[in-house]
């Protein structure tokens, strides 16, 4: 693995240790495959903790989804702290929220119905989320049962009635209540009643809004997304909520751009599927765009927003909602993020694929790959220690990557539309003919006439045997199939064993719909020097439609010259002696006696 | 605050708490939406596995209270192919939460996946009544009544989708609805509005292609053929397309090179291995054009249409036993097509079976209803028997349809060699001078033909001839018709040739060309078109 130094003079050490993949745009500083990361591109960040001018990543670790949730910060290469977290993060941000010097940003974990804020990696404010208004019909059952004037049982009955009907949901203390065991709901209700009611909802994502001043360092404020499909704008120093929105749906990704005080502009994808745009001045959306998927990630470069989807797309909007572009992807979308390099004067957008690959996309156009040693589930461009054109990603098996942009590296934004498929230069594969086949075409053209009369002529022939044969095998009932409509039956013949006894089963079915067939008996022909059978002659039960009876019976084979010979079969219906069916078995060469 | 929230987290059983004696202070619940955010972020990433375990322990900690757990269980389940489940886990969810107009329509749009359409449209109804205004649900419900077989309903569920909101899948659906009662030009109309909305869809704009096509209209055709192929080199349909309408310009090596493409992406399609084979035949390589055939025929033995090019092919090569093989099975497979018994017809007079050559030239007049050629080759047949006064009969009989095709202004560009073949018989017959050749000569090119033909050809070659020139003119008209399955290409930059400008014209100069080359080597010919 190799080391990475924060300072981007190193580069040239770089250089020689990559050297295989000169030709890549981007320089592999650091991989951990086994970093332990479980994290998503809203929770991680770049910021400069501590005011000495270099870059920090800071990561929500989701841990193993349930517990040992961390957060942490890199350095360089190495991990810097780690404090845990008590709940999932949802979201994690870093923003500048108070003038004071020396300028240090602080982190906002939003996590639960809470937001964590730190500073200097310290625990500096909880900030809870305001309860929702609750069911003021729970409340008064509450209270009743509080004074003691319903017992356990009435209040799930109440509560139950409340929740198939009401307008607003149960809190989640009712619904907890309703799932226990009748035994365990007075103490839950002695536990619990002397609280107030609270309905509670959780963030289900977070950005930051400039206040006043589009500095880079500006003070920003929070803005969060709730699951009840409210955002709320907070006050970076009081934490009061300076605004609030609401959304038909649950928002799930969020992209905030302006000031606060003077316009600004939140682009909302949600769980329904639509893409909602919010501005100052409205609580309700002022547009919305209708995906045909659900949006997997949402970045906004320039004026413009870029969505990934889950049908494998990716499609660019502008602020209006007004559709510009549509790109096919080879693969499904994990995760975007934006590439800019404000210095070049370069935007891109970064997606990440499940294919282990993460395409950099201009506008519709795809300039440059890179392949992944896993599905990359989180990815952030930015500045990272002091060098500008970091790129960091973590993987879907828990790892770390971070490449540098080369300085020398140069997206050509070549149209991908242009030029014919590759696949018109490749030669048909038209199958070759041989000489014979040639010559065989002379033959024909010169002997046309007499190859038709030929062929008429023996296909002529050929329909005569065949039909002359067919008359025969009715005829003398050859056929393993029964003509008669009266005993429509079917035979076939086994043998098995090495020799010189034999075993030869003969399977019956009667074909017909519904009708039983009686009075049938079935008899051998054959060679008395070369064969003997015990039964040569027996009748055969009542056939019922449709079932195979097996009918076995022992040949011996008498002879040990290796010959073997024919033994016919018969059906017969008593009283007639035109058989029914006949079969012809052929014996095999007995090899036990030839053995001998 | 770390106190605080350090009990948030305790998802511990009420009832351990329980057991201390008089707790201060009683522990705040766990939300029960409070993993929503991360079963939707695993789901709309299609990371399932991870989904449903965090699905299973939200389900168990809220011991299935979880709404959305369940929903996106649900969806999962479904996408696995377990419909039925999923059905009854939306239909819980609905229960849970019966407001949700969500709810309903997945459980509407799953009834619809089982098949039960007419529940499907129930569910649907009534979660329209939760929701006026939603595309999907007006979409859906459009979709369904297409099964149920009421495309009134369907097609004003759609077109209040489409007022809703626009979406190209609806689009497609009324579009449909339209094709599947038969009225092609409404469909065009959905169509076009369609590729208005959405320019850059390349199915809208093949599909529109494919039907400027039926209705005979190529330019237009061509031109969204050619939209489509811009924004997608590889669109296969589109390529068949427009490689068909290229050939029947006589623009072989422009469409081979977009068979090269189609044959990369797809190279086992009978259409395909078809259409390369009588781009062969055009460019008169017909030993290619044989194998190409073949491996089309392998790949579908019983596509009447490629048994019909290879009985043409052959008759060309003179290899009439084997001409008579593939055109018989044709025949078996299409009993009904004149043009099949004709081209019998010739073969069986090649192999000096006169007496069936006429049961099928009978049998090729009976079924034909516009076509000259026909009867011009039946004529033919007879002046070369010796029967002239049939043979005068099945002229005028051409000479009839003819006139009615030039009267419904369907079609006045006839074959050059047709005309040619036919004013040479008219001399023989000594009959038609006056009729339409002369109304024809209105056309500059019939006139350039009637001077080139020679003045009377001897009946001997006649018949002969006849059978060739016929073969040619079926070749071209056979693709040109059969390609409705496939179709043609417009790259414009690639296409620079006037095919685009005029199809009349240039086209027919082609073929001239390459007809009257062939027509030499075995002696020059007389030519009929299936135009």
């Amino acid at each position: 693995m190799l080391c990475m130094s924060s300072t981007g003079d190193s580069g040239g050490f770089f250089l020689c240790s990559c050297s295989s993949v000169a030709s890549s745009k981007w320089l592999d500083a650091h991989y951990d495959p086994v970093a332990n990361l479980y994290t998503f591109s809203s929770c991680i960040a770049l910021s400069d903790l501590h005011g000495d001018g270099e870059n920090k990543l800071v990561v929500g670790d989701l841990g193993t989804g349930v517990c040992n949730m961390k957060l942490k910060v890199y350095r360089g290469t190495g991990l810097l702290s780690e404090s845990t977290l008590l709940d999932l993060p949802t979201g994690l941000v870093s923003f500048p929220m108070d003038l004071h010097e020396p300028r240090t940003p602080a982190i906002a974990v939003a996590s639960g119905p809470f937001i964590y804020v730190y500073k200097n990696l310290r625990p500096y404010f909880k900030f809870t989320l305001p309860s929702l208004e609750a069911n003021p019909l729970e409340q008064d059952v509450w209270s009743q049962a509080k004074e003691d004037m319903i017992d356990p049982m009435t209040l799930k009955e109440m509560l139950e009635g409340l929740r198939d009907k009401a307008e607003i949901p149960l809190s989640v203390r009712s619904l907890r209540f309703l799932m226990l065991e009748p035994q365990e709901m007075e103490n839950f209700v002695l536990l619990h009643k002397e609280q107030p009611i609270r309905r509670q909802t959780v963030i289900t994502c977070i950005g930051t809004l400039k206040k006043n001043m589009a500095d880079e360092d500006a003070v920003s404020c929070l803005v969060i997304g709730t699951e009840n499909g409210d955002v709320y704008i907070l006050d970076p120093e009081a934490f009061t909520i300076l605004y609030k929105m609401s959304l038909p749906s649950t928002p799930t990704l969020m992209d905030v751009t302006g000031q606060f005080d003077v316009e600004f502009r939140i682009t909302v994808a949600c769980r329904n599927g639509n893409i909602y745009i919010l501005r100052r001045d409205s609580p309700k959306p002022k547009y919305c765009i209708e995906l045909s998927s659900h949006p997997v990630a949402l970045v906004r470069m320039g004026k413009n927003v870029v969505v990934g989807c889950t049908h494998e797309t990716l499609h660019g909007y502008t602020q209006k909602g007004k559709k510009l572009w549509t790109a096919y992807l080879p693969a499904p979308v994990t995760t975007m993020a934006l590439m800019d390099l404000p210095t070049r004067g370069f935007q891109a957008v970064l997606v990440g694929l499940a294919n282990c690959e993460v395409h950099v996309y201009r506008d519709k156009n795809l300039v440059s790959t890179i392949k992944t040693p896993d599905v990359v589930t989180s990815i952030c461009f930015g500045r990272y220690g002091r060098e500008d054109g970091t790129l960091i990603m973590t993987t879907k098996g828990g790892g770390l990557i971070v490449k540098i942009l080369k300085r020398t590296a140069v997206f050509d934004d070549r149209d991908s539309a242009s030029g014919p498929p590759i696949a018109q230069s490749i030669r048909l594969n038209v199958p070759k003919k041989t000489k014979l086949y040639v010559d065989q075409t002379l033959r024909e053209r010169e002997n046309a006439v007499a190859m038709h009369r030929a062929f008429q002529m023996d296909l002529s022939r050929l329909r005569l045997a065949a039909a002359r044969a067919y008359v025969k095998a009715l005829e003398s009932s050859l056929t393993p199939m029964s003509a008669s409509l009266t005993e429509p039956l079917k035979m076939n013949a086994v043998v098995q064993g090495l020799g010189p006894s034999f075993k030869l089963t003969l399977n019956i079915q009667n074909t017909a719909a519904c009708r039983p067939v009686m009075n049938l008996a079935i008899s051998f022909l054959y060679d008395e020097n070369l064969y003997s059978m015990r039964t040569a002659f027996f009748k055969i039960p009542l056939l019922v439609p449709g079932l195979n009876y097996p009918i076995d019976t022992f040949v011996e084979c008498l002879s040990d010259k290796g010959i073997s010979d024919i033994i016919k079969v018969f059906v017969l219906r008593e009283g007639k002696s035109a058989p029914l069916l006949t079969a012809h078995i052929n014996m095999p060469v007995s090899e036990g006696i030839a053995l001998n | 605050m770390a106190d605080d929230a350090m009990k948030t987290d305790v998802q511990l059983p009420v009832a351990t708490d329980l057991k201390k004696p008089r707790p201060k202070k009683a522990p705040d619940l766990p939300i029960l939406e409070r993993r929503n955010w991360l079963i939707h972020l695993h789901y709309i990433r299609k990371d399932y596995e991870t989904c449903k375990a965090i699905i299973k322990e939200q389900l168990h900690e809220t011991q299935g209270m979880c709404e959305y757990a369940v929903y996106v269980q649900a969806l999962i389940m479904r996408l696995e192919g377990k419909i039925q489940q999923s059905l009854e886990l939306f239909q819980s969810c609905a229960i849970l939460n019966p407001k949700s107009s969500d709810n309903l329509k997945q459980v509407a749009r799953s009834l619809f996946l089982l098949g039960k359409h007419k529940a499907a449209i129930e569910v649907y109804n009534e979660a329209a009544r939760l929701n006026q205004k939603d595309w999907e649900i007006s979409h859906n419900l459009g979709v369904c009544y297409i099964y149920t077989k009421d495309f009134k309903s369907a097609e004003e569920q759609l077109n209040l989708a489409l007022q809703l909101h626009k979406h190209d899948l609806t689009y497609m659906m009324l579009g449909k609805i339209h094709l599947l009662q038969g009225d092609t030009e409404k469909a065009i109309d959905v169509y076009k509005s369609a590729v208005e909305f959405s320019p850059e869809n390349t199915e809208l704009l093949t599909t529109l292609g494919l039907l400027y096509m039926q209705l005979g209209k190529y330019q237009k055709a061509f031109e969204h053929l050619g939209n489509s192929l811009t924004y997608d080199p590889n669109n296969f349909k589109a390529i068949l397309a427009a490689g068909s309408m290229m050939q029947t310009h006589g623009d072989y090596d422009v469409a081979m090179n977009k068979y090269r493409v189609a044959a990369y992406s797809v190279p086992e399609s009978p259409p395909l291995w078809n259409n390369i084979g009588m781009c062969f035949f055009g460019k008169k390589k017909y030993v290619a054009a044989i194998s190409c055939l073949k491996r089309a025929n392998y790949l579908s033995p019983f596509d009447w249409k490629i048994l019909y090019n290879l009985g043409l092919v052959h008759l060309t090569m003179q290899q009439y036993a084997s001409a008579f093989h593939f055109l018989s099975a044709a025949i078996n497979l299409r009993p009904r097509m004149s043009e099949l018994y004709m081209l019998l017809a010739v073969t069986l007079t090649n192999l000096d079976d006169a007496d069936n050559g006429r049961r099928s030239h009978e049998q090729a007049v009976l079924l034909d209803e516009s076509n000259p050629l026909v009867n011009l080759n039946f004529a033919v047949f007879l002046y070369n028997q010796g029967d002239k006064k049939a043979a005068l009969l099945q002229f005028q009989e051409m000479e009839r349809k003819v006139n009615a095709q030039v009267e419904n202004n369907s079609n006045t560009d006839f074959d050059p060699e047709l005309v040619e073949m036919a004013q040479k018989l008219g001399t023989a017959l000594q009959a038609g001078e006056n009729l339409y050749w002369s109304k024809l000569g209105k056309d500059s090119k019939t006139s350039q033909r009637s001077s080139s033909s020679k003045p009377s050809s001897s009946q001997q070659p006649l018949g002969t001839n006849q059978a060739l020139g016929q073969a040619m003119s079926s070749a071209a008209g056979y693709s040109k018709s059969m390609q409705i399955t496939s179709e043609p290409e417009a790259d414009v930059s690639s296409a620079p040739s006037p095919p685009t400008v005029t199809p009349g014209e240039p086209e027919d100069e082609d073929e001239e060309t390459a007809e009257p080359a062939k027509l030499k080597e075995k002696k020059s010919k007389p030519r009929a078109a299936a135009e």
